[in-house]
């Protein structure tokens, strides 16, 4: 049995006006999985974040990372692996040149001054904003913010990398651009949560759902397994993904033949029929 | 504000038509406050590569001669040598520069007259002037003098300008750290400065959004809204603290801000030219006395 990278054991937290945001949860994360993490707003996923990151220490339950768990003396280990590119970039981004806001996480590692720049501009051109480096961060677009959010962890080399509700503000390209970024990270054997309201994007991108409802964890599987269940659909009030309803009318309709080798995006769609007509 | 961000933006980008945005940001600059201006500026400037230090100490030196010297050629010296390197040499057009300048000058006027001119109940001095109740007079002495004033201040002003104009308050702030300012101060410089652009916007979205529901339809109104937008501003900054705080510490902050700065090099031609001009500065100053 592999040895999950990041063990979340029967987390409770609330923010102190009583009513619990984390009711239980408890969840083994494996090193290079994608993970989309869904739910409505206010059930608890930003908050869990916050708590796996080690910010907010949880009132119950433990936190181990690759089998050591976490307190107050290893606590910087947590951090320093776990990445969170948080929701809006404005309460991100801290210094007034992109330089040293994407060296702000590898200053805070005490690296020598020279890694850390090398870092910075490793960084930086994986997100292809290398030309961004001496600019004032109150200058940059919300797509330019976002991608300096990202160069922020990577400059890290975080393990884990969490993104809260990435595509919240993009533009179309830049969501595509976000997309790009993700993939070449999962081909980099990273591992990612990535909370979302976009059940199409989880549905094409991710290996793994978790869903949350009111603090608690109702359904964790395949990302297909998932939006086939209704039930769970209508507790956590989400949609079902485009492509599987128009796979799933085909299917009905006699249209394709029942292969379970469920597209995920038009594109898999088109392959998928341009194989069965070739045999029909 | 998002208009002229988006200028900026496009400006700083765009070096070849540097000259043409510059002019046009200039016209909408002094609606949003000429603060968010001088810090574009600042950024968008050629003398911007420079060692930082090396401008902060040029600006005070030069700073500390043309007050020292008190000497009405060194100011014009100053003047003409400060707005040489922001306009020529730092390639900020001259009417953005003038306006920037503008700033001070009714301070000024209004200051020196003060000294230039005094009143009287009786006609004496050169020149008087009757206002019914009394005299305004003054002498060619008086009004020399607060013309040499007015061209010191302009000079010192000027150094000043040419600092601020130069250099980003983020490479400011670090001068001072390696001049050894308390630490505490260094960091909530930092912060602020941040911070300040941060507030702007949710302030300018918060009024803009009062002002499409009239919430500034007539004077009372008006005031109403100032208080609830105030009010609703500080609510949200000490939101935003806490919220700025929780993304400082995922990335390992303990306690020490530190940041990245960028090491400008010092090229031995500008410390030859800067300490030749201080020294003509001195020079003239000592023969003209
Ligand atoms: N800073 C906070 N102070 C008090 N309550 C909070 C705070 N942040 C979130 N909550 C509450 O905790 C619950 C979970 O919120 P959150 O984790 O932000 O959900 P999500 O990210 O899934 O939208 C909500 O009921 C929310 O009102
Ligand atoms: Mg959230």
């Amino acid at each position: 049995m592999r040895e999950p990278i990041l063990k979340v054991n029967n987390l409770h937290y609330s923010y102190g006006n009583g009513n619990p945001a984390l009711d239980g949860i408890s969840v083994d994360i494996y090193k290079g999985e994608k993970i989309a993490v869904i739910g409505s707003n206010g059930s608890g996923k930003s908050t869990f974040f916050l708590n796996a990151n080690g910010v907010l220490k949880a009132d119950h339950g433990e936190i181990s990372y690759q089998g050591t768990v976490i307190n107050k003396k290893n606590l910087r280990e947590l951090r320093k692996n776990i990445g969170i590119v948080f929701q809006e970039a404005d309460n991100q981004i801290i210094a007034s040149t992109v330089m040293a806001e994407v060296g702000f996480g590898p200053m805070n590692l005490k690296l020598p001054k020279e890694e850390v720049i090398e870092r910075v501009e490793e960084a930086l051109s994986y997100m292809n904003i290398l030309d961004f480096k001496d600019r004032p961060p109150h200058y940059l677009s919300g797509g330019e913010k976002k991608r300096v959010t990202i160069a922020d962890v990577i400059a890290m080399k975080s393990e884990v990398i969490i993104f809260d509700e990435p595509t919240a503000a993009l533009d179309p390209l830049n969501a595509q651009m976000l997309e790009e970024v993700l993939v070449k990270l999962g081909e980099e054997g990273k591992t990612m949560l990535i909370s979302t309201h976009d059940v199409d994007f989880a549905y094409r991108w991710a290996e793994r759902a978790i869903v949350f409802d009111q603090g608690k964890i109702i359904a964790d599987g395949t990302p297909l397994d998932i939006f086939k269940n209704t039930g769970i659909l209508e507790q956590a009030n989400l949609k079902r993904p485009a492509m599987l309803d128009v796979y799933e009318m085909l299917v009905e309709k006699k249209m394709v033949a029942d292969t379970k080798d469920y597209p995920t995006s038009p594109q898999d769609l088109k392959v998928l029929l341009e194989k069965q007509f070739k045999f029909a | 504000m998002e208009n002229s961000l988006g200028k900026s933006i496009n400006f700083i980008r765009t070096s070849e038509k540097a000259e043409h945005q510059v002019t046009h940001h200039h016209k909408i600059g002094h609606k949003h406050g000429e603060g968010s201006a001088i810090d574009f500026y600042a950024y968008a400037s050629k003398l911007r590569c420079w060692n930082p230090t090396f401008k902060v100490v040029f600006s005070f030196l030069t700073l500390l001669l043309c007050i020292g010297l008190n000497n009405p050629f060194v100011s014009i010296a100053v003047i003409i040598g400060m707005a040489y390197l922001t306009v020529l040499k730092g390639g900020l057009s001259l009417a953005a520069y003038i306006s920037v300048l503008m700033i001070p000058i009714t301070f000024i006027i209004m200051g020196t007259i003060a000294i230039g001119v005094d009143f009287s109940s009786q006609p004496i001095g050169q020149f008087n002037l009757f206002l019914g109740f009394g005299y305004l007079f003054t002498s060619v002495d008086k009004l020399q003098e607060m013309a040499f004033l007015m061209l010191k201040v302009f000079g010192a002003i000027s150094a000043m300008i040419m600092m601020t104009l130069s250099t980003p308050s983020s490479e400011i702030i670090g001068v001072l750290r390696k001049a050894h300012v308390p630490k505490l101060i260094i960091e909530l410089m930092n912060l602020i400065y941040r911070y300040i652009f941060i507030l702007m916007d949710v302030f300018n979205n918060m009024r803009n959004s009062a002002d499409s529901r009239q919430g500034y339809c007539d004077f009372k109104t008006s005031c109403t809204t100032f208080g609830s937008v105030a009010s609703n501003l500080l609510v949200v900054s000490l939101k935003k603290a806490n919220a700025y705080y929780t993304a400082m510490e995922a990335r390992g902050y303990e306690g020490d801000l530190i940041f990245l700065e960028d090491e400008k090099k010092m090229p031995m031609r500008h410390l030859v030219i800067g300490a030749a001009f201080i020294i003509f500065l001195i020079i003239l100053g000592i023969m003209t006395h």
